[in-house]
C-alpha cells in the first residue's frame, strides 16, 4: 500500500494542468512548484543553448519563474500555459540577446557554473577509443564558425531560428509566443536562413 | 510556382511546415528546376551543419541549482495582500463569467444598479460640495423659476418612543443656475464636474468642448485638473464626440506632458471608433519618434482590424527615423 504523502503526490503530479494553474492562482505554492517542475528541463534547456552559460540560463530562469508566480493571476486561459511561459522566456533570452550582443567568444563551449568549460563537441564527437584528433578540430573550428554566423543575426533572427531549428516548434507557436504572427515568423525565418547560408557558404 | 516562392518552400518543406499539397508541388518545381534543386541541397546542408552546434540537456545539478534558487526567492516574497488576492479573483471570475451569460446579465444588471445608486449619491455630494463652492464665488446662482425640490434620498426613518410621531431625514435636489465667465474658478469646476457625471451625452459634450477650446486656445489647461478630466472623457467617455473633443483638447500637450502621451497610445490601441483611433495617431506626430510609441504603431500597423488605420501607421512608422 503506497503511502500516504506518495499518494498525494502521484495525485498531483496526474492533476490536469489547468487544475494546477487554477490551485496556483489561488496562492497554492505547491501547485505552482509543480508546474515549474513540468517545464524548468525545457526553459533550462532553450537559455542554455543561447547564452552558452549555465550562470546565465540559471539567471533566465530565475527571472521567468518569478515573474511567472507574479503574474500568475492575470494567465485567463487564452492560450496555453506552454506558450505563456515560453512568452516570458523568450522576452529574457531575446533582453539577454541586446545586451550581449558582441560578447561571444569560444562559442563551440558551454561555461558552467564556475565558469569552466564543458566542451560540449566532444560529448557528441566520436566515441571510439582511438578518436581522431584532427577530425575533433574540423568540428571544433566548425563549431564556432556556426556560432559566429548565429551571432551575425539579429535577435529576434536567432530567436525565431533557435524555436525553429533547434527547439522544433511550429511556426505558429513561435509567432504567439513572440507576440506576433505566424507570416511575420515565416519571413523572420527565411531571413535568418538566407543570412547564414550566406555565412556559411563553402563550409562542409 | 515560381523559383522565389519555391526557395520560402524549400525552407518550409525542410522544417516540415507544408502541407502535402504544398510538398508534392515543390516536389514537381524542383525536377524541373535546378537552380530551385542546388537551393534545397544548400538548406539541407545548412541543417546539417547547425546540427554541429546541438543543444544539450541542461545536467542534474543545473537543475537543482536552480530549482533552489527559485525557492529561496520564492519564500523570501512577502505574502500577497488581501486587497491583491480579492482584486485578482474577482478579474479572474469576471473573466470566467464569459462563458455563462444568464449569471453575466444578472451580475450586470445587479452591478449597474449599484453603480448607479453609488454614483448617485457620490454625485450628490459633489454637487452639494460644488454648490457650497460656487455660493462662496462671485457668481451668485439662482434657483430655476418654479421648479419644485425634487427628494433626492432617504437618509433614516426614526419612529419616536411612545409617540405616533415618525421622524424622516431627506436629502432633496434643488435645481439651480449658474452663470459667468470660463476664467471664472466655479463655472470651471462645474464644467468639470459634467464632463465626468453629466447623464446626458450632450451636456458632457457641451462641457468637453468648452474644456477643450480653452485648452487650444492656450490658456486655463495647466492647473485646474482641465487636462484630467480631458483624459478621463478620451478614456471612458461611451460617446464618441464627446472622446473626440477630448483628443481635440489634449493634442496641444502631447509633447511636454507624458500623461497625455500615454492616454493618446492607449486611445490608438483601445478605442473602439475608428476615426478616434486615426485621429489619435495623427495626434502623435509631434512625439512619433518616441519609441512607446513606435512601438504601439507597430502592434497596430500589425494587428488592427481596420485596414486604414494598419497604412495610417505603417505610413507613420515609415516617416518617423529609426531609432538605432
Amino acid at each position: 500500500m503506497d503511502e500516504p504523502g506518495r499518494g498525494q503526490e502521484r495525485q498531483q503530479t496526474r492533476a490536469p494542468e489547468m487544475e494546477l494553474i487554477r490551485e496556483a492562482q489561488a496562492g497554492s505554492r505547491a501547485a505552482f512548484d509543480e508546474l515549474v517542475r513540468q517545464y524548468e528541463q525545457q526553459v533550462l534547456r532553450l537559455a542554455l543553448h543561447l547564452t552558452g552559460s549555465e550562470q546565465d540560463a540559471e539567471d533566465i530562469y530565475q527571472e521567468a519563474f518569478l515573474k511567472a508566480f507574479r503574474y500568475i493571476g492575470n494567465f485567463r486561459f487564452e492560450c496555453s500555459f506552454y506558450t505563456w511561459i515560453y512568452r516570458i522566456v523568450t522576452n529574457l533570452c531575446l533582453d539577454q540577446l541586446r545586451r550581449k550582443k558582441t560578447r561571444r567568444e569560444d562559442q563551440s563551449v558551454v561555461l558552467d557554473h564556475s565558469g569552466d568549460e564543458i566542451d560540449v563537441l566532444s560529448s557528441v564527437s566520436d566515441n571510439r577509443s582511438f578518436s581522431n584528433p584532427g577530425k575533433e578540430l574540423d568540428r571544433k573550428v566548425l563549431g564556432e564558425r556556426i556560432q559566429a554566423a548565429l551571432n551575425k543575426l539579429t535577435p529576434r533572427e536567432r530567436m525565431v531560428f533557435e524555436l525553429k531549428h533547434y527547439q522544433g516548434l511550429r511556426l505558429r507557436t513561435i509567432g504567439e509566443m513572440l507576440n506576433t504572427t505566424e507570416e511575420t515568423a515565416k519571413n523572420t525565418l527565411f531571413r535568418a536562413t538566407k543570412k547564414l547560408r550566406n555565412q556559411l557558404a563553402g563550409l562542409r | 510556382m515560381n523559383c522565389e516562392v519555391a526557395h520560402e518552400r524549400i525552407v518550409l518543406a525542410a522544417y516540415g511546415e507544408l502541407t502535402d499539397e504544398q510538398a508534392h508541388e515543390l516536389e514537381r518545381h524542383l525536377a524541373a528546376c535546378p537552380d530551385c534543386s542546388h537551393e534545397r541541397q544548400q538548406i539541407l546542408a545548412l541543417q546539417a551543419l547547425a546540427a554541429v552546434h546541438p543543444v544539450i540537456e541542461p545536467d542534474a545539478n543545473l537543475v537543482a541549482r536552480s530549482r533552489l534558487r527559485l525557492e529561496e526567492a520564492l519564500d523570501s516574497l512577502p505574502p500577497k495582500r488581501w486587497y491583491e488576492r480579492i482584486g485578482q479573483s474577482i478579474l479572474r471570475n469576471v473573466a470566467g463569467l464569459q462563458a455563462a451569460p444568464l449569471a453575466a446579465v444578472l451580475l450586470l444588471v445587479i452591478g449597474a444598479g449599484a453603480g448607479t445608486l453609488g454614483g448617485y449619491e457620490f454625485a450628490q455630494d459633489r454637487m452639494a460640495h460644488v454648490a457650497g463652492r460656487v455660493q462662496a464665488a462671485s457668481v451668485q446662482p439662482k434657483p430655476a423659476e418654479e421648479a419644485p425640490a425634487e427628494i433626492a434620498n432617504i437618509s433614516s426613518i426614526a419612529r419616536q418612543p411612545n409617540s405616533d410621531m415618525i421622524e424622516v431625514r431627506y436629502n432633496q435636489l434643488v435645481p439651480q443656475r449658474a452663470e459667468g465667465p470660463l476664467d471664472d474658478p466655479a463655472i470651471r469646476q462645474l464644467l468639470m464636474l459634467a464632463s465626468e457625471n453629466a447623464s446626458s451625452a450632450g451636456v458632457r459634450d457641451d462641457s468637453v468642448g468648452l474644456l477643450a477650446a480653452a485648452c487650444r486656445a492656450g490658456h486655463a489647461c495647466k492647473g485646474d485638473g482641465f487636462r484630467d478630466v480631458l483624459m478621463t472623457a478620451l478614456r471612458y467617455d461611451k460617446n464618441e464626440g464627446v472622446r473626440a473633443k477630448a483628443l481635440e483638447g489634449l493634442e496641444p500637450y502631447v509633447a511636454e506632458d507624458m500623461r497625455v502621451r500615454d492616454s493618446v497610445l492607449e486611445a490608438v490601441l483601445y478605442d473602439s471608433d475608428p476615426r478616434i483611433r486615426t485621429a489619435a495617431i495623427n495626434v502623435l506626430e509631434p512625439v512619433e519618434a518616441d519609441t512607446s510609441v513606435r512601438q504601439v504603431l507597430s502592434t497596430v500597423a500589425n494587428s488592427d482590424h481596420n485596414p486604414h488605420i494598419r497604412n495610417a501607421s505603417r505610413e507613420v512608422l515609415s516617416r518617423a527615423p529609426v531609432i538605432q
